[in-house]
């Protein structure tokens, strides 16, 4: 998947799960999502888990930083660099 | 599948209910109405204080279902669910991150003492206006030119403060950062400008003292911090998944205790020359009370053994966390009804146990964030 997809793919989530459609097309991909809150712990691990089911990209723990998740660019950065699809798993019962 | 314990859980179990009983089966609280060092050390003589920290400092070494079931006979067998209670959080909100996130430096001779009871640990993460939000905290470390941390802001609620020797906390280091700049750190209680307050009084586990804790420019070695700079929210959550795991347990022994007082009671009490039990209302109460405790327990041992084996643990821990703390909450209420006035009263113990059943349905993330987290791992 290219970078183009990844971003409009991630984009089109974090619009539609915690902007409420984003009607005002503020979202940029410079957007600083924790800083603004955007992003808090519920709604990260929501995006994870986004991630991980819909573009086959599990990130590890210590992949949870600030730096991977300030903006729309670092994280279509971080899920273009953890690579090739893997294997989406269903909670607890892999 | 295999539902038996093994010989070795049987054992412990058996001698963890049997010792709780014997020594601190009714172990009078101090004059103030808190525990005592003296408590505090024979709960640590029964390697309770250690469940789940490495043989080699002195801990029992047993992942989270061996420290769940030892807990869960602790909690059947002490009366004082305080310190049943101070015991779990010391251990699993505090000694867990300890273990898994302390610099070496500081590692081996904490959690030694943690183990042997020396060390008595309290959890500093509520604010006055972060709750379920701790992204919202407002107490700061702003890293000094020594590569110190300094801490400025209060806590509103951390159990066990007023006897701690050791402060878990968190605080913001990078404001930018939201959720992902929280930092966590193990604060010793006698550094300057850590400010324990006085005892608040509350609810129930009355025995647990339980204080507001001020950081007024707190200088914290770099050596005592958690992890990683900006981890503190993954090594806070961490602590959780044992705490919601393991500390339920115990609840799951006070419902065992529970139950049996009620069925004696129904067994033995007559009115209108029936025994009690005889009358539907009180026998299907009994079936409901049995029914809420066996499936908070399968739940609880399937959360705890899906964090043991290093699996996806966040829902079923949830499931666990909630069915539990909803069960001790209704099954108090229901052995109130069944005792009638005497579980009005205080002497027989009975209200007692509802008081300190209600704040499970708060602390360790309230009913409502469990149900949160249930709804998302359900694909809502």
């Amino acid at each position: 998947m290219s970078t183009d997809e990844i971003s409009a793919k991630v984009t089109a989530f974090i619009k539609e799960r915690f902007l409420s459609g984003d009607e005002n097309k503020e979202l940029e991909d410079t957007t600083p999502l924790l800083e603004w809150g955007v992003l808090n712990s519920m709604n990260t691990a929501l995006l994870l888990m986004y991630l991980r089911d819909e573009l086959g990209v599990v990130v590890p723990p210590t992949g949870i930083v600030a730096e991977n998740f300030k903006d729309i660019r670092s994280i279509t950065k971080m899920v273009n660099d953890l690579g090739s699809p893997q294997r989406a798993t269903v909670a607890g019962t892999e | 599948m295999d539902f038996d314990l093994t010989a070795d859980q049987q054992r412990r179990y058996d001698e963890t209910l049997a010792a709780t009983r014997e020594q601190l089966g009714d172990a009078p609280s101090g004059a103030d109405g808190y525990f005592t060092r003296q408590q505090w050390k024979v709960a640590a003589s029964l390697g309770l204080t250690g469940l789940c920290l490495p043989t080699e400092q002195g801990g029992g070494g047993l992942g989270a279902l061996d420290t769940a079931l030892s807990l869960e006979a602790f909690g059947r067998g002490c009366r004082d669910t305080g310190l049943v209670f101070a015991v779990c959080a010391h251990l699993l909100a505090c000694a867990v991150p300890i273990r898994d996130f302390a610099s070496q430096e500081i590692r081996d001779g904490m959690v030694s003492g943690l183990a042997s009871g020396d060390v008595i640990a309290a959890n500093a993460m509520t604010e006055d206006d972060a709750g379920s939000d701790v992204g919202r905290l407002a107490v700061r470390a702003r890293r000094d030119d020594d590569g110190a941390y300094v801490l400025d802001g209060e806590k509103s609620f951390a159990s066990n403060a007023p006897a701690a020797d050791a402060i878990v906390t968190y605080a913001v280091t990078n404001p930018k950062a939201g959720f992902l700049g929280v930092t966590g750190f193990v604060v010793p209680r006698d550094l300057p400008g850590v400010v324990v307050g006085e005892p608040m009084e509350k609810m129930g586990l009355s025995s647990c003292p339980a204080s507001r804790v001020r950081f007024d420019n707190c200088r914290v070695p770099e050596a005592y911090r958690l992890g990683a700079e900006g981890q503190g929210g993954a090594v806070f959550q961490h602590s959780m998944a044992w705490e919601r795991a393991c500390l339920l347990a115990a609840y799951l022994g006070a419902m065992e205790h529970q139950l049996a007082r009620c069925v004696e009671h129904a067994r033995r009490r007559e009115q209108f020359g029936r025994r009690i039990g005889a009358f539907q209302a009180i026998s299907h109460r009994i079936a409901e009370m049995k029914q809420r405790l066996e499936s908070g327990r399968l739940l609880l041992y399937r959360g705890c053994w899906l964090l043991d084996n290093g699996r996806d643990h966040v829902g079923a821990i949830a499931l666990a966390k909630l069915a539990v703390s909803e069960a001790a909450v209704a099954n108090s209420l229901d052995a109130v009804q069944i005792f009638g006035g005497a579980g009005y009263l205080s002497a027989a113990g009975i209200e007692q146990q509802l008081r300190d059943a209600i704040p499970t349905t708060i602390f360790s993330g309230t009913s409502e964030v469990q149900r949160e987290l249930v709804a998302r791992e359900a694909g809502l």
